[in-house]
């Protein structure tokens, strides 16, 4: 075995020191400098576009933009669908894509991984621990979009019942709760991409490697879904179901199209998450 | 490393055998692997269990199948239809950027939701990625929204239609429409269905089948003339409840995959929620009002039906072959300024009368050509462009030629439209 591992002898894994790993896991993703920038930066996503909106809204080019941005001067609540809209195909998978990429790769590139696994917690466990870690993060982020975009949307357009694309009006408290099962979906999204990003972070010591792989991964994945030639393989694709979030602003929600984009994102879960075990607990770490 | 013996790794080799197995990294390894296999199985296997399932339906014949489907209830539904056209059109200059709009049924596949109580409220959503446009029909009213422009049009009788109307749909309750002559029975209208088909066609019953998870029987029309377009029709038709669930048009040049194909994806036969089939317009949605007229039901209504071609062609338009290889000429059009969008133009289309002969017939026309900035399903397309796109220079005009279908226009102003190849077309027109 060529692991370098320390000398102190430890008869049996200490209770609660698991527990503890979590505890300073997500204390290093939340505290660190540069995650907070990223969740910032995301933050300032809605802000900036319901300031742009808000300013431009008596002009001529009021309502209109792709996607939800037509409708956010109506109606504050769709500056949270507006911005997960546009944040979805680069920004989100980007800041996802740097904090899972640097999970592993991040302490190896440090020489920091080699203490971490002399804590009494066997690798595969220490693997969760780091994708609590990341999923957290990607949480987070989400989180960042949606918290902000509700206060902001509320504050320069106000929040009344939206109206569907079908054109059906539901109310307020049907609205809200509809957004909100928008924002889970997007985040339940994003699993598969930590996942990926966790893989990549088992192979490598260059953080910046895993994190570009992982941001690739995502959006090879969008491009080749635009491809009409390449419809056969669409459906198994990381991005495919990303958009699906629409669902829940039609008039009856189609489960079988949801649960689709969920049963994706679990598939790839399972793959490049055993994938990422392998690898990790195979691994000879010697920095 | 002489003091790994004193460390908790799962991976150092241990008592237990099952542990000294996974140890080891081969092992490991081929976790993902069996995580993958498992993925595709569970992906892979509902459709193969689906496609091995014999649906094993008591074996009816063409003309049975045909009494059924006439003689059912139309019975409340919803589900999902997928669309698919491979028409061989030229590759449309924009993808689904453009939101859901029905330009986009010219060709690749587009998602719709149905809803209907079986009578005559009914919702149709076109689905695009993050946009829908939608069609509700309750009873006299219609409308239309779409959410790309967030823009409704709402389309209704006038006073005296809608009196006319409710009057209608009273009388049909009743079960006595004023129709003269006598209606036939689902099984004669069967057999007679089944007898005109078999004038140009050969109809046969395929294997059953299963669409939307619901068996099936398949209805096979194959034109018996081998100078036209159109390979076979195929209906599949749900053996419970005789609606028909999908319809397959198949081009005589391709047999691998279907050239036209709308069929349910998933469907229920529960009645729909009210709150789908009703339809108020948004507040802050622009709002177009357009009525549209009732037409007057013929004279000789029945006369038509019996018989089926006793109606007088309009004039300027002629017919030429028969069955499937009839091609439809019409003359004294002019097509490029109808396309352009003149509503001068649309003076010279046949069977229209030469003005518009009231209000709603002008605005039911204007709904179909494009405004800067309006609701029209069209959107904001330039159908000018869009035509071109579409036709190819030759000779004697403008030719489209799709798998199924071809339409020359011609540059002294005829159109000649058929399911016949574009050299057939273009040497009628050079007669």
């Amino acid at each position: 075995m060529s692991l370098v591992e320390t000398a102190t002898p430890v008869a049996r894994p200490l209770r609660g020191s698991l527990l503890r790993l979590v505890r300073s896991e997500l204390r290093l993703v939340l505290g660190r400098r540069r995650n907070l920038v990223l969740l910032l930066g995301l933050a300032l996503v809605p802000l900036l576009l319901g300031t742009v909106l808000f300013l431009s809204q008596d002009t001529a080019l009021d309502g209109q933009g792709p996607g939800f941005v037509g409708r956010v001067t109506g109606n504050g609540l769709f500056l949270v669908v507006a911005s997960l809209f546009l944040c979805l195909p680069f920004l989100l998978p980007l800041t996802i894509g740097i904090a899972s990429g640097d999970a592993i790769a991040g302490e190896a590139s440090a020489g920091t991984l080699r203490y971490l696994l002399t804590v009494p917690v066997a690798r595969g466990r220490l693997l969760a621990v780091k994708a609590v870690g990341a999923l957290t993060f990607a949480a987070a982020a989400v989180a960042a979009i949606a918290i902000v975009g509700i206060v902001a949307g509320a504050a320069f357009f106000g929040l009344r019942g939206i109206t569907l694309l079908s054109g059906t009006t539901v109310p307020l408290g049907d609205g809200i709760l509809r957004i909100a099962a928008v924002v889970v979906y997007v985040g339940l999204s994003m699993t598969g991409l930590v996942a990926v990003g966790l893989f990549f972070s088992t192979l490598t010591e260059v953080p910046v490697g895993a994190m570009a792989a992982t941001v690739v991964t995502a959006i090879v994945c969008g491009v080749l879904d635009q491809l009409p030639q390449l419809a056969t393989i669409a459906p198994a694709l990381l991005t495919h179901h990303w958009l699906d979030f629409a669902e829940f602003l039609r008039l009856e929600p189609d489960w079988g199209v949801l649960g689709q984009g969920l049963a994706l994102q679990a598939a790839w879960v399972a793959i490049f998450g055993a994938l990422a075990w392998s690898r990790f607990t195979t691994a000879d770490v010697s920095s | 490393m002489t003091h790994s013996g004193a460390m908790t790794e799962s991976r150092r080799p241990a008592a237990s055998p099952t542990r000294r197995a996974l140890s080891s990294p081969r092992t490991r390894w081929a976790v993902p692997v069996v995580a993958a296999v498992a993925v595709g199985l569970a992906f892979a296997a509902p459709p193969l269990f689906a496609s091995a399932d014999d649906a094993g339906l008591p074996t009816i014949s063409p003309e049975e199948l045909a009494a059924q489907v006439a003689s059912a209830e139309p019975s409340p539904l919803s589900g999902t239809v997928v669309y698919t056209a491979r028409l061989g059109l030229p590759e449309l200059p924009f993808g689904d950027v453009g939101g859901a709009n029905p330009v986009a049924l010219l060709g690749g596949s587009s998602t719709m939701r149905v809803w209907s109580d079986g009578g005559d409220r009914s919702r149709v959503a076109l689905l695009g990625a993050t946009s829908e446009f939608s069609v509700v029909q309750d009873g006299p009213e219609a409308w239309t929204y779409s959410s790309t422009d967030d823009a409704v049009v709402h389309y209704s009788l006038d006073a005296a239609d809608a009196a006319r109307y409710d009057e209608l749909t009273a009388q049909a309750e009743a079960g006595d429409l004023p129709v003269q002559g006598d209606l036939p029975t689902p099984e004669e209208a069967g057999r007679q269905a089944v007898g005109m088909a078999r004038l140009s066609s050969t109809v046969t019953l395929d294997a059953q089948t299963e669409v939307a998870g619901r068996p099936a029987y398949q209805l096979v029309v194959t034109p018996t003339s081998d100078t036209t377009l159109v390979g076979r029709i195929v209906v599949a038709v749900d053996a419970e409840t005789s609606t028909p669930l999908r319809v397959q048009v198949w081009a005589a040049s391709d047999t691998k995959t279907p050239a036209l194909e709308i069929g349910f994806t998933d469907v229920s036969f529960a009645t729909p929620a009210d709150s789908v089939l009703a339809f108020s317009a948004p507040a802050g949605a622009s709002t177009r009002e357009v009525v549209v007229p009732l037409p007057d039901v013929p004279e000789d209504a029945a006369a038509t039906a019996s018989d089926g071609s006793a109606k007088d062609l309009p004039e300027g338009v002629t017919v030429t072959g028969t069955g499937w290889d009839a091609v439809v000429e019409a003359s004294g059009l002019d097509v490029a300024a109808l396309v352009a969008g003149d509503p001068s133009a649309a003076a010279s289309l046949p069977g229209v009368d030469k003005t518009f002969g009231s209000q709603g017939a002008a605005d039911l026309y204007s709904e179909f050509v494009p405004e800067e900035g309006s609701g029209s399903p069209m959107g904001d397309l330039d159908t000018t462009a869009l035509y071109d796109t579409l036709t190819t220079e030759v000779p004697e005009g403008r030719l489209l030629s799709s798998a199924l279908l071809s339409v020359l226009v011609t540059d002294d102003g005829r159109v000649l439209v058929g399911a016949v190849p574009g050299a057939t077309l273009q040497a009628l027109a050079a007669r």
